[in-house]
């Protein structure tokens, strides 16, 4: 568990640095949060692939973004792992084959992954205090969806035969600009109101896992 | 009336002397199979017996009529996909021209091929869904020792998935009682004012996961530590045994697993040029 440090305001730096006599443990509440995590994604996600879709699990504006790259930059490793888990559950309600997704879990946990390794690589500000803040998390979502875009219409859709070599651009693009459109909309929003009460509860985790 | 993952099915029904390893086992194997036939009526078989078995077990039919816009969107992608965007290729018989775009009888050929592939898969995945409870997937894990924390966490998973859907109707309702209406409004502010949504829905699980922490602490629930190392008995594992039936049904699903694989990969029994229903339409179009 986390013992909270207990300051007025604190500095991006200090954020994501464990003070000194700060003890940080990998506890219950990681579990917690982690099984939370997945059961919000689980709806948020099923009605995104439900309300938007394009066909095998790829949608036009995926809510589950949010719970994906926000989750994972409050709870590092708990939210990565969320982050690739909910998809499945979320996909397996709005229709998709079981095989098709997993296979998406690699795509799914880079775009959870990046946002949080860059928070914590450049010490970002979650509460999005300056422009740097905005723009690392604006990269970060870019690069990661474009992972995902990349690897599930290539990789996964081609890989079992669901589309031709013309059709991929409208799988990736699909992909691509459903993530990020979706990211825009929820996860500055999210970051801006949540991320101030967040980083103080004893969930919080400022490495990866703890 | 049980719960399931998708719906209600009756307490009666036959799925229920079925031991939930087995739907697993069976989601897990089945679901590979549309992966090794070619021919379309042979998926189409499949997935008639698989609406039978959905029948058989007392399954509402009418929790399926989500899944049909769900069919139907995906049918039209895959069509467009392999005739509209499926490109120009002088070496393909053309057998119809939509608005300048000449449709050609190997695209649709595979694009029902892709489209048959499909379906079973899914109802495979409808059918484990509609016919087993949150306890059953538990039971399932647990069955093939899976550790006590991911089965623990996938329990509890599903069961928050439940929590945050009963939370948004709660956040919905009170958001609507202050005079927030979305009828007749574009869906671009439908969507900007989603987030209106997930806020509450955030912050209500976070504050969930402190109440459900400190009440698996008060239990003796351990991430690592002391009361991990205690050996407990699985209760839940008390109520379900492994019936002859059970292995029976193993060794089937597994068996035709077996022959599909020699059917399709020895022989090539499912190849599209043994395909009747093949030839039959190639006939039709030409």
């Amino acid at each position: 568990m986390a013992t909270a440090v207990k300051k007025a305001d604190l500095t991006a730096e200090e954020i994501w640095a464990v003070q000194p006599g700060e003890r940080r443990s990998v506890g219950v509440i990681h579990i917690v949060i982690l099984a939370l995590l997945i059961g919000i994604g689980f709806v948020v996600g099923a009605f995104g692939s439900i309300s938007f879709p394009l066909g095998f699990g790829v949608n036009f504006f995926w809510t589950g973004i949010a719970v994906q790259q926000v989750g994972a930059v409050w709870f590092g490793g708990w939210g990565v792992l969320a982050g690739a888990i909910f998809p499945f559950f979320s996909n397996a309600i709005a229709g998709t084959p079981f095989y098709v997704s997993l296979a998406y879990v690699p795509a799914n946990a880079v775009q959870a992954f990046l946002p949080a390794w860059a928070f914590r690589k450049f010490k970002a500000d979650p509460r999005l205090k300056s422009g740097r803040d905005y723009l690392i998390l604006f990269i970060a979502m870019v690069v990661s969806s474009a992972f995902g875009a990349l690897w599930s219409p290539l990789v996964v859709l081609r890989g079992f035969g669901l589309l031709t070599t013309e059709s991929v651009p409208l799988f990736i693009w699909g992909w691509f600009g459903g993530n990020v459109i979706a990211g825009v909309v929820f996860n500055f929003i999210l970051l801006k109101a949540l991320s101030a009460v967040v980083i103080r509860t004893p969930a919080f985790v400022k490495r990866w896992w703890s | 009336m049980n719960k399931t993952l998708l719906g209600y099915v009756p307490k009666e029904s036959p799925i229920y002397e079925v031991h939930p390893f087995v739907k697993l086992f069976f989601l897990l194997v089945v679901s590979l199979f549309p992966l090794f036939v070619a021919a379309p009526e042979w998926n189409f078989g499949l997935l008639i017996f698989l609406l039978l078995l959905m029948f058989l077990c007392r399954i509402d039919m009418r929790t399926l009529r989500i899944y049909v816009p769900v069919a139907i969107s995906m049918g039209s992608i895959i069509l467009l996909s392999y005739t509209v965007l499926g490109g120009r290729h002088a070496e393909f018989q053309v057998v119809a021209s939509v608005f300048g775009f000449p449709i050609y009888w190997e695209r649709l050929r595979d694009a029902l091929v892709v489209y048959f592939r499909i379906l079973p898969m899914i109802a495979t995945m409808v059918f484990f869904l509609s016919t087993s409870r949150e306890r059953d997937v538990i039971v399932a894990m647990r069955s093939i020792k899976m550790p006590f924390v991911v089965t623990y966490v996938f329990a509890m998973a599903l069961r928050s998935a439940g929590m945050v859907l009963e939370d948004f109707h709660i956040v919905r309702q009170a958001e609507q009682a202050r005079g927030f209406d979305t009828t007749g409004k574009s869906l671009a502010y439908k969507i900007r004012k989603y987030v209106m949504y997930m806020i509450p829905l955030f912050a209500l699980s976070l504050r969930r996961a402190e109440e459900f922490t400190n009440a698996l602490v008060a239990r003796g629930y351990s991430f690592t530590g002391k009361a991990a190392r205690i050996k407990r008995a699985d209760y839940i594992l008390s109520h379900y045994s492994y019936k002859l039936h059970d292995y029976i049904l193993i060794l089937l699903i597994a068996f035709a697993f077996g022959l599909l694989l020699y059917l399709s990969l020895g022989l090539g029994f499912f190849d599209l040029n043994k395909s009747a229903f093949i030839r039959w339409l190639h006939q039709v179009l030409s």
